[in-house]
């Protein structure tokens, strides 16, 4: 146990990393070697700094981010094909489920149950392994979330490619809890 | 125990001195804006209610329940390595603000949300005492 009920499985690797991605226009990015994926949508949720003072210990500001996200793109929970979210901890990822639409309040863990988040489920999350099995090197964490997200949506991932992949949505937080983005990216233009 | 020597004491600055003051005389002591009647804690230079500069520093009645609580197993540093497991918990006071503290004098076992909770303070230096709290006893 590290601080109950959080095992130490259930908690983020701590290492170094650094990911690294070119935005530009798609107009621009129509003649690259390798082909681009479009940010459709986009959308911030800012609640509080100290976890004190945080106004909902259960529903956090990725609903606020997530609804920006989907109303940008013009897109629902339904249409993601899959989900990078983060995942500093276990219980993170199920509020997040809930969170962004992806199931009632309340619901994640029953949601996550019987492989419905793995490769070959209804919604795949974190391909690539997350932060608890791939990496967590502090803010550039989910800059991994953003290119597992580019390579799925590329086909380029082998084993864990997820099949017709044509929507990834990205989730990213900071703080506690605190301050979150939501981005739909897509194989096609919008 | 660690001796409190061991642990990082906190450093008051101009906005919380008030707040170290009453820790010190072992009381707890909140802010509330004259305008409008909010309490708030942690301390501030205006009230996040109503914008209002005109914030004073109150005696708090030290009485609270437990919004959420952790045992810790794993110490965060070697200073905290003979307290766990410990208790790390957010605290609703009776005026409204929620902090987050300890709770001590009891088993950590015992803890559970809702539980009515008292400050109570630990001097770790001549200047510094620290806010924790302890189950009200029925």
């Amino acid at each position: 146990m590290i601080a109950s009920p959080l095992h130490l499985l259930d908690c983020s690797l701590v290492s170094d990393g650094g990911a690294a991605l070119i935005l530009t226009s798609a107009e621009r990015a129509r003649d690259f070697p390798h082909p681009p994926v479009y940010m459709l949508g986009v959308g911030e949720g800012h609640s509080h700094e100290h976890i004190s003072q945080a106004r909902n210990l259960t529903t956090s500001a990725a609903k606020e981010a997530g609804e920006r996200a989907y109303a940008m793109a013009g897109l629902e929970p339904k249409d993601i094909d899959v989900a990078e979210l983060y995942d500093c901890f276990t219980p993170v990822v199920v509020i997040e489920l809930e969170d962004l639409g992806f199931c009632p309040k309340g619901e994640g863990g029953r949601f996550v149950e019987g492989g419905r988040i793995e490769l070959g489920g209804e919604l795949p999350v974190n391909t690539h392994g997350g932060m608890m099995s791939h990496c967590h090197p502090g803010h550039p964490g989910s800059m991994f979330s953003v290119t597992e997200a580019v390579f799925q949506l590329r086909g380029t991932c082998g084993p864990r490619q997820v099949k017709d992949a044509n929507i990834a949505f990205v989730h990213a937080q900071g703080g506690i809890m605190s301050t979150h983005c939501s981005m739909i990216l897509g194989k096609e233009v919008g | 125990m660690a001796t409190p020597r061991e642990k990082a004491l906190p450093a008051p600055t101009g906005e919380t001195q008030p707040f170290w003051e009453g820790c010190r005389n072992h009381e707890l002591r909140i802010q509330q804006c004259s305008a409008c009647g909010q309490y708030q804690f942690y301390p501030r230079l205006y009230c996040t209610a109503c914008m209002s500069e005109q914030v004073e520093w109150v005696r708090a009645s030290g009485r609270g329940t437990v919004l959420s609580f952790t045992v810790v197993y794993r110490p965060v540093t070697k200073a905290f390595a003979e307290d766990v497991p410990y208790v790390v918990a957010l605290v609703t006071l009776e005026e409204g603000p929620q902090l987050m503290s300890n709770i001590i004098e009891c088993d950590p076992e015992q803890v559970a949300i809702g539980m009515p909770v008292e400050s109570v303070f630990e001097d770790w230096s001549e200047d510094i005492a620290v806010l924790k709290f302890r189950p009200v006893l029925a």
